[in-house]
């Protein structure tokens, strides 16, 4: 195409003729009608460019905002209803035994935590007395009656809680022992 | 022709573009009133459709299709011009604006060429078409349009040289 250079510039000097400015207020009137006037690059982008860009990201940002908020409120109301079952669990255990206390009968249904084991038991006899020979009825062979007078205590305990608990109370046995002839 | 897209209105772009597309409608239509016809409709047209202005393989083409439409509405013109083409093809002389009488003989030679030839020639000279935007215009292949460029050359140095 080098063959060719100078003759080109040659044609690019050569410019054509001017339209008529008549052209330029036909061209006109004819967008005026229209009503294009406007570039057209530019103009489906004015209206609607970055006005439409930028709103789309703030719904889009207030829509996520909004989730992150019920999100965080729903959050804290179980944190919250957790919180309260943790509180409020340990109160029937401990309301439970008071009524255990009360008629003995409670211990076994409570839970591990509530649960008191056998500690000890005591039995001292402060008293003995030898009330005499005496026979049985139908029997032959005569029995020394001989009664005891002690106090027994009771004690269990909570290995989990540490809590003890002791029963005491005074009690009478009669013993009967067969005397053997000699 | 820089960066037609960059104008802010319709005016500066066509002023712009006015002379080249005059002159490629006068490959169609013999007299400037008829031509300024041609390019006002297409160009109009063009705007209205807001197409991207960076494509101006489809402005060509509008304007190559409303010049042969406008033929076709006046058929005595038609049938005159399309003898005027078979007959003698220097009959459709572009309009340039010559300052000596090299130039006039310049413009003269390139009303001479063949039509297929000359077409490209102004689409590529007097309107900064690519070969690609040459052959999205006219409908052609793109080496087509760069052959019928080196033979358009070729003839025009061939006419300019002295006898």
């Amino acid at each position: 195409m080098n063959d060719f250079s100078e003759l080109e510039n040659e044609l690019r000097n050569l410019r054509p003729a001017r339209p008529s400015p008549i052209l330029f207020e036909r061209v006109e009137e004819a967008l005026m009608d229209s009503g294009a006037g406007a570039s057209p690059a530019r103009q489906p982008r004015k209206p609607s460019g970055l006005p439409y860009n930028w709103l789309s990201f703030g719904i889009g940002l207030a829509a996520a905002a909004v989730l992150v908020l019920f999100a965080a409120i729903s959050m804290e109301r179980r944190h919250e209803r957790g919180e309260k079952i943790a509180q409020i669990s340990p109160a029937p255990e401990t309301s439970a035994i008071s009524p255990a206390r009360r008629d003995g009968s409670g211990v076994q249904g409570s839970t591990s935590s509530n649960r008191f084991i056998p500690a000890g038991a005591t039995q001292v006899v402060y008293n003995t007395r030898d009330e005499g020979l005496q026979f049985a009825r139908g029997s032959e062979q005569p029995l020394r009656r001989l009664r005891y007078q002690t106090h027994q205590t009771w004690q269990w305990r909570n290995p989990t809680t540490g809590a003890s608990l002791r029963v005491s109370y005074p009690s009478e046995e009669v013993v009967l022992i067969p005397v053997s002839g000699q | 022709m820089d960066n037609v897209a960059s104008h802010e209105d319709w005016k500066s772009c066509f002023s712009e573009v006015a002379p080249g597309l005059l002159l490629f409608a006068r490959q169609w239509v013999q007299s400037a009133a008829d031509a300024e016809d041609v390019v006002q409709e297409a160009f109009v047209k063009f705007w209205r459709r807001n197409h991207n202005i960076e494509n101006r393989a489809l402005l060509y083409a509008a304007v190559r299709s409303i010049a042969l439409d406008f033929i076709r509405r006046d058929r005595r013109r038609a049938r005159r011009e399309a003898s005027a083409f078979a007959e003698a093809e220097p009959a459709m002389e572009p309009q340039f604006e010559w300052e000596d009488e090299t130039q006039s003989a310049l413009a003269a030679a390139v009303g001479s060429l063949p039509h297929d030839q000359r077409e490209v020639l102004v689409l590529k000279i007097w309107n900064e078409l690519t070969f690609n935007e040459i052959a999205g215009a006219l409908g052609i292949s793109q080496n087509t349009a760069a052959s019928r460029y080196r033979y358009a050359l070729a003839n025009l140095k061939k006419s300019l040289q002295p006898q």
